[in-house]
């Protein structure tokens, strides 16, 4: 079990630079491993998906290029509130998952950006949200809820309910 | 456990803060980088390979789809193609037909009216066709129906509009004939084998293989001089009084569609119409 999570958490910050681009619609791409940290948050609690952020946002980092650290902390913060809001909300309908998510990754977005203002940062906070941050989070939202879909499809058809 | 949880959320935001210093230092201080990097970029490239090969068997996969697509789209072209241009060969060959027709039709100095032939009965026992002309349009039994080759048939039955024309191999037909070159008469009757039988031909008629036999008039049911058929065989019955020959028709029973059916009179013999037929 943790070796698929170690997997899984690998693959997820991998996928970034390697699958994300090809999900890319009207510029825009998903942040896979913020969903990632967020479902494992939601579905393992705080602690998991503390950690998952932080490995994933780090190898998200390093292959990006940027600065090392930042996304690590700020997924890692992600992964956590996901968590926390699992233990304290009902969350188990993809009709707050989802929504959830969209949340998330803008919290996420304004986060980094308050973040890498102490580093100088030069790019405008109305264009990052406006043409960055937002269409980010609806698309991760819209990724969200299809994976969703396909995960209980999956579970459905596994426990053989789809053809009773 | 709460305070676990906060211990560890504290350590990853001090760890990931370091980092951020360290990495913003510049010199040195992008080591934390460099080491996650050597682990990961292997691992990327892998990735990138495994995704890139996976992007380019669907890639293959869709164009494949797209071909057999195209392929079925070409392959239901080109029978559709290929049944319209029998249609138009068919209609190119029901043209020059009609208009040998319509070219008789006019040289022929009594009215006649064109048929379809929209059934045919070809057992042993009766050989005929129905054409779509019937009392309405002025048929009358025994009404010669001819093609541009020469004798058909004559209307057996008539309907209100269709008429039976027996052909002329019909084992009951029975046309008084002459052959054209001696002027010697005779008779061709239909055999139950289809073919055409010449009778009661004087044996001094000098007939021969090859000579053209053609309506005498006789009887007054098919005007003078219409091609009936040629001579393909004579027979040699000894001491009998007439000669017998058989015939090979002019007419071509099992492709006619279209005959002309002869309502008028005349008394003139018909064999140079047909023989100025030019040939097609």
């Amino acid at each position: 079990m943790r070796l698929t999570l170690a997997l899984a958490l690998l693959g997820g910050g991998l996928a970034q630079t390697s699958v994300a681009p090809a999900l890319r619609i009207g510029g825009v791409s998903p942040d896979i491993p913020l969903i990632l940290a967020v479902f494992l948050g939601l579905s393992r609690g705080a602690e998991v998906g503390c950690l998952s952020g932080f490995v994933m946002g780090l190898i998200q980092d390093a292959a990006a290029g940027g600065f090392v650290g930042a996304q690590a902390l700020t997924k890692a913060l992600a992964g956590f509130a996901a968590g926390q809001i699992a233990g304290r909300l009902w969350v188990s309908d993809p009709l707050v998952q989802v929504p959830g998510l969209v949340l998330l990754t803008f919290a996420e977005g304004l986060t980094r950006y308050c973040l890498l203002q102490f580093f100088h940062f030069p790019a405008s906070f109305g264009d990052l949200m406006l043409y960055v941050v937002l269409p980010q989070a609806l698309y991760n939202g819209a990724l969200g809820a299809a994976s969703v879909l396909a995960l209980s499809v999956a579970e459905s058809w596994r426990s053989g309910s789809l053809w009773r | 456990m709460r305070y676990r949880t906060y211990a560890l959320l504290v350590s990853v935001l001090v760890v990931s803060l370091l980092l951020l210093s360290l990495g913003n230092r510049g010199g040195g201080a992008r080591r934390p980088g460099d080491l996650i990097a050597v682990v990961i970029t292997p691992l990327e490239t892998a990735l990138t390979t495994i995704h890139r090969s996976a992007v380019g068997v669907w890639s293959a996969y869709l164009v494949w789809k797209s071909v057999r697509r195209e392929n079925q789209a070409l392959r239901s072209e080109v029978e559709r193609l290929h049944v319209r241009s029998l249609q138009v060969d068919e209609t190119q060959k029901e043209n020059l037909r009609l208009r040998r027709l319509l070219a008789l039709r006019d040289r022929l100095p009594l009215s006649t009216v064109a048929g379809e032939v929209i059934a045919k009965e070809w057992g042993g026992w009766v050989r005929s066709v129905t054409v779509n002309r019937g009392r309405s349009d002025g048929i009358a039994r025994l009404t010669p129906a001819i093609v541009p080759e020469g004798l058909f048939g004559r209307v057996v039955e008539v309907r209100a509009r269709a008429a039976v024309v027996q052909l002329l191999n019909d084992p009951s037909s029975a046309v008084a004939v002459m052959v054209q070159r001696t002027r010697t008469a005779g008779v061709a009757e239909g055999d139950p084998m289809g073919t055409v039988r010449l009778k009661f031909m004087a044996r001094d008629g000098g007939i021969q293989v090859g000579d053209l036999v053609v309506t005498s008039g006789l009887g007054g049911v098919f005007p003078k001089g219409l091609p009936v058929g040629w001579v393909t065989a004579v027979e040699d019955r000894g001491s009998a009084l007439f000669h017998y020959a058989k015939l090979a028709p002019v007419a071509d029973f099992a492709r006619v569609e279209e005959v002309l059916l002869l309502t008028g009179q005349t008394g003139a013999d018909l064999f140079p119409q047909f023989a100025a037929r030019p040939e097609t």
